[in-house]
């Protein structure tokens, strides 16, 4: 069988960087490994700090890098990039540019929970890439994704439609944002049961929390609370 | 049930909306066996795997209240159809246990709210461990009516009736299910004589939270579970989650035209082929309202 590291043109030694600053010299090209500790700057040790101190993000320190969690991952499989272990060791160390790096696969956790269930130092892996990511967006080091696009969405159909939502209210929101959503031929395929079954009429209308002006008054108050694990 | 004490029943949106035929069939099933659960009419949405990802608080809180309202109730345990609810009110157990000065704080927007602080005493439980722990299989069998003799089935578990075991507690106990291979629902169904056909894609996913915002990703993932069902034999793909349930039947026709005309398959809830097997019709369990019909492969037991 192939070792596919060993069919890899192996080049000792020399790194590939398009952009380099060294004291405050602009380089461009193939240097040799001498320069990494000098090329990589901005390391920086607040990352971990800040991470550590969301509810989510608090177990990172646990992790010991074992890789259980990419191992496992669903979105591995689709995103070679994709990796929790990684993404963890990247906040760790404070290298917001390979995060940057990173952003198109950041994003895609499926939360599928297999990482959480199975890291062996009790990390909550998933928790934790999120927090990373939302670490990422709240200092704008990425662009908005289509998932927080459709996280978004979904907060604020809970808050506008009386705590509650539906597929279709869910589904017309999406269809706004731009995401695919059903065709024609889809919905005529749905449509048929739905009408039979008298179902489309709850699914028009879902119906709505009592008092839910007064409770969506103190939600919106408790997100705008900071908390910490603890 | 003295197996759990009093029970509250979470139903959740997604019961109340595209998987009432789940709701619907829970109902018979647990009326025909006698199992009584008191459901909470004033629900709020759990905030699925989405609100947590965009405010802390809100992700905490929309579960709380539903909890609050559960012990309120007087109950001892909480079940939920869907594993999606099951995991929120679960991961928010998880936090305030966890983390006592974040536990008081969510208790008093609670009461703020205008509902009771919530005391951390309830047992979560999913639909599939609540008809497993209490009748059991023996149970369900002493109620066929109309045995589904060599229906090959594969049941599909989904991610979060499990996952992870921090917050449902899987693994732990007896009373949880095999988190990486579970077979509570397997069980269940072979007690409706069933012929329950090695399955291994019971736990994948279907892509969750990504079907609209990764839709590729999402029809892959959904391929790969009915070809792993169609590769064992099964003629029918039985589900416990409303979330997947419903991705995979929205998007049969995309899966097929993409993956092959041959990964068709039927989906129904596990619950409305026990209610079908105690011999309930398709109007009632709402089979017929299932996008996949999968009258197509119960029709001849009527
Ligand atoms: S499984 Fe846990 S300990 Fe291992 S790399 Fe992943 S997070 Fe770290
Ligand atoms: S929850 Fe996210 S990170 Fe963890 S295994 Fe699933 S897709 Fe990968």
């Amino acid at each position: 069988m192939p070792i596919p590291e060993l069919e890899k043109p192996i080049i000792k030694g020399l790194i590939q960087k398009d952009k380099v600053v060294i004291d405050g010299l602009e380089l461009d090209g193939t240097w040799n490994a001498f320069m990494i500790e000098r090329t990589q700057t901005g390391y920086d040790p607040s990352v971990w700090d800040e991470i550590a101190n969301t509810v989510e993000g608090n177990t990172i320190s646990l992790c010991w890098q074992c890789g259980t969690c990419t191992s496992g991952c669903t979105m591995r499989e689709y995103d070679p990039k994709y990796s929790p272990r990684r993404f963890i060791d990247l906040a760790r160390k404070g290298d917001k540019q390979s995060l940057m790096e990173l952003q198109d696969s950041l994003w895609r956790c499926v939360s599928c929970q297999k990482c959480t269930h199975r890291c062996p130092k009790g990390v909550l892996v998933e928790e934790v890439v999120h927090a990373i990511h939302n670490y990422m967006l709240k200092h704008g080091l990425v662009k908005k994704d289509p998932g927080t696009v459709f996280d978004e969405i979904f907060l604020e159909a809970v808050m506008k439609n009386g705590g509650r939502i539906s597929e279709l209210v869910l589904g017309g929101a999406s269809a706004k944002a731009g995401f695919v959503t059903l065709s024609i031929r889809d919905l005529i395929a749905m449509s048929g049961p739905l009408l039979r079954s008298g179902l489309i009429k709850d699914l028009m209308k879902p119906s709505k929390v009592k008092n839910w002006d007064r409770i969506k008054k103190v939600l919106e108050e408790a997100m705008n609370e900071e908390v910490t694990p603890e | 049930m003295s197996t759990y004490g009093k029970v509250a029943f979470y139903p959740g949106c997604a019961l109340d909306g595209l998987g009432k035929p789940y709701e619907v069939s829970l109902k018979l099933a647990a009326q025909d066996l006698g199992l009584e659960y008191e459901k909470i009419e004033d629900y709020n949405c759990c905030g699925a795997l989405e609100v947590k990802n965009v405010n802390t608080m809100a992700g905490l809180l929309l579960p709380a209240r539903n909890l609050s309202l559960a012990r309120s109730m007087g109950a001892n345990a909480i079940m939920s159809a869907c594993p999606g609810c099951h995991y929120s009110l679960s991961r928010t157990q998880y936090f305030m246990t966890r983390y006592p000065k974040l536990s008081a704080k969510v208790n008093a927007y609670l009461e703020k709210m205008g509902e009771k602080p919530y005391d951390e005493q309830l047992l979560m439980i999913h639909a599939v461990e609540f008809f497993y722990n209490t009748v059991g299989p023996e149970g369900i069998k002493a109620k066929v009516k109309r045995p589904l003799t060599g229906l090959k089935v594969a049941p599909y578990y989904g991610c979060l009736y499990a996952r992870p075991k921090a917050y449902t507690l899987t693994g732990y106990m007896r009373m949880k299910d095999d988190p990486e291979r579970p077979f509570f629902m397997d069980e269940l169904l072979k007690a409706l004589g069933a012929e329950v056909v090695p399955f291994e894609a019971k736990t994948m996913c279907c892509g969750g939270p990504h079907v609209y915002s990764d839709a590729e990703t999402s029809l892959h993932l959904e391929a790969r579970i009915l070809k792993e069902a169609k590769r064992n034999g099964a003629e029918i793909l039985v589900t416990d989650c409303p979330l997947g349930h419903v991705a995979i039947e929205s998007n049969m026709n995309k899966i097929a035209s993409k993956y092959g005309e041959d990964l068709r398959m039927p989906l129904a809830y596990f619950t409305q082929l026990l209610a079908f097997a105690f011999g309930h019709g398709p109007d009632e369990t709402l089979l017929t309202a299932n996008l996949t019909n999968p009258m197509s492969v119960l029709k001849r037991y009527l």
